[in-house]
């Protein structure tokens, strides 16, 4: 049984607070666990090799595939990628307002396009394909999206990273990615760095009756991405449309949770092979 | 205080957003307050509810579904509101904003209308854009970005274990929350003419934002793009309990979703 807080509009200094709060024991990820979870994947998705397939936080709430259309680039898939680009940006001092952030995170990403050190289908080559209404329309959702980034945590005082990569782990041999999410993480404030310390990832809508399987699962995909950094010690869950947060404690038994949840999910997707397509990976 | 204005150009926002000195401080006991009323309000009529959604629509007594034509001129002017957020120029109004609505990423069900519309209907939807379009221009001033201009925010609060679910749009939301002031305007654009209902919309959204985020807003407007004229309403404490009174008059016919 995974320990779970729910908040109701609370403070960016509240937020922060508990992202930074080290939890007491700092160690990886148990290898037993990987490995098990690994030899049920492979069991599980054995038929599927020659596809790619994605599990995320997205994909375990929805029980099945996310989207059954191929993905486009749109202002609205845009927003996230632009959007932490231009948090880091306010948060780093170098633009002043997250508009403004997007501005210069778009014409960055279409400069480098222009001088073709973007891959095709990339997002810097959509916007520097796409006329100036759809590009503004972009900085708009992307802003819209950082400036709900920025009143959620307090950033000025440090110690909170925001627009982090995202955590990513192939697992070996069976074409199957798996995501965790990433919107801001505390920093370790030790000199070894090995704190345990949390992890918040922003959704839209509402909390729904699987959201704490979402977050565990990224929790999850957090830990697996680096094998020798300490499990974080809890995820925050966001929805900002809503005002709650879901503070999910991150502990062996989440993990194992987790796990299951993840290869029941690979057994769902095995199941309807048929209905789903790779995701490319949004940025 | 409340404001009816006739069409005044390059006035909407100070009157928004007001002299800072003067806003009032946030009373952050409010929120839990309307909530409580509302959760009281929801048991007494429906018990415990399952799957009701109530919308800005259902709360000004709109029909659900308008024409088509209506809807996409209403959502090419959304466009251009955000085209205008973004101060990016706008050389052909109804070109821009078709361009920005397909590439939201939303409203696909639309964007397969304009593509379907005959060149007639097509004619007449663009000449009521740019007619649209340039009172917009003339109402709405430059939003400066510092303000923390945010559009399309959306709101779902849920209520009653989740039974009951209050949903709402602001076009516009300008200042950030947080401050020991409150600071934070919300802007609706319509394009039909102002109205009590858009009153009620607006008394909504206050509501929506003040349990979503905590704290009340400042001020709330709705801007009409058939004329210019705006309305502006303070957020009180009597604005939001009369939302609450309309979400409540409304759930006792709002069909379950």
């Amino acid at each position: 049984m995974t320990t779970t807080r729910r908040l109701r509009n609370p403070a960016p200094s509240t937020v922060s607070a508990i992202l930074r709060s080290a939890a007491p024991r700092a160690e990886p990820l148990g290898r037993r666990l990987r490995q098990l979870l690994e030899s049920r994947l492979t069991e599980v998705l054995p038929t599927l090799h020659g596809v790619r397939h994605r599990i995320d936080g997205f994909t375990v709430e929805r029980d099945g595939p996310g989207f059954t259309t191929p993905f486009a680039w749109n202002a609205r898939a845009a927003r996230r990628a632009i959007g932490s680009a231009a948090a880091r940006s306010v948060t780093a001092g170098t633009e002043s307002d997250a508009m403004t952030a997007a501005r210069a995170e778009i014409d960055r990403l279409c400069d480098r396009a222009l001088r073709g050190l973007v891959r095709r289908g990339s997002l810097g080559a959509w916007l520097s394909g796409e006329p100036e209404a759809a590009r503004a329309l972009c900085a708009v959702e992307a802003a819209t999206w950082a400036s709900g980034l920025l009143h959620l945590v307090e950033h000025d005082g440090g110690g909170v990273s925001l627009g982090v990569a995202d955590a990513w782990f192939d697992v070996p041999g069976i074409g199957l990615t798996l995501h965790g999410r990433r919107d801001a993480v505390a920093q370790s404030t030790s000199q070894s760095g090995g704190e345990r310390l949390g992890v918040l990832r922003l959704r839209d809508g509402i909390p729904g009756a699987r959201a704490t399987d979402g977050l565990v699962v990224d929790a999850l995909v957090d830990a697996l991405s680096a094998p020798q950094r300490p499990l974080p010690a809890r995820v925050i869950g966001a929805w900002p449309d809503a005002g709650m947060c879901l503070v999910v404690e991150v502990d062996d038994e989440a993990m194992r949770h987790a796990a299951r949840v993840v290869v029941a999910c690979a057994q769902r997707l095995a199941e309807h092979t048929e209905a789903i397509a790779i995701q490319p990976v949004a940025a | 205080m409340s404001v009816v204005a006739p069409p005044a150009p390059d006035d909407l926002l100070s009157v928004l957003r007001g002299t800072p000195a003067l806003r009032p401080a946030v009373d952050r006991g409010l929120a839990g307050g309307l909530r409580a009323w509302l959760e009281d309000g929801i048991f007494e009529r429906l018990g415990t509810p399952s799957d009701v959604r109530l919308t800005s629509r259902s709360i000004a007594g709109e029909p659900v579904r308008a024409g088509a034509t209506a809807l996409l001129r209403g959502a090419l002017l959304r466009q251009l509101v955000r085209l205008k957020v973004a101060s990016a120029p706008v050389r052909d109004p109804f070109d821009d904003a078709s361009c920005a609505l397909s590439a939201s990423g939303r409203d696909d069900d639309l964007v397969a209308t304009l593509v379907d519309l005959d060149p007639d209907e097509h004619a007449r939807l663009a000449a009521e854009v740019e007619a649209h379009a340039a009172v917009l221009d003339e109402a709405l001033p430059a939003v400066p970005a510092r303000w923390s201009p945010r559009c399309g925010m959306r709101q779902a609060i849920p209520l009653a274990g989740g039974g009951v679910e209050l949903r709402g749009v602001v076009d516009v939301a300008l200042g950030a929350p947080g401050s020991s002031r409150a600071c934070v305007c919300l802007l609706e654009v319509t394009t039909s003419t102002l109205e009590d209902r858009h009153d009620a919309v607006l008394s909504y959204l206050a509501l929506l934002e003040t349990l979503r985020s905590g704290e009340s807003p400042l001020r709330v407007a709705a801007l009409s793009t058939a004329d210019g004229s705006f309305r502006v309403h303070d957020v009180t404490p009597e604005l939001l309990g009369d939302a609450v009174e309309r979400v409540l008059c409304a759930l006792d016919t709002a069909p379950a979703t």
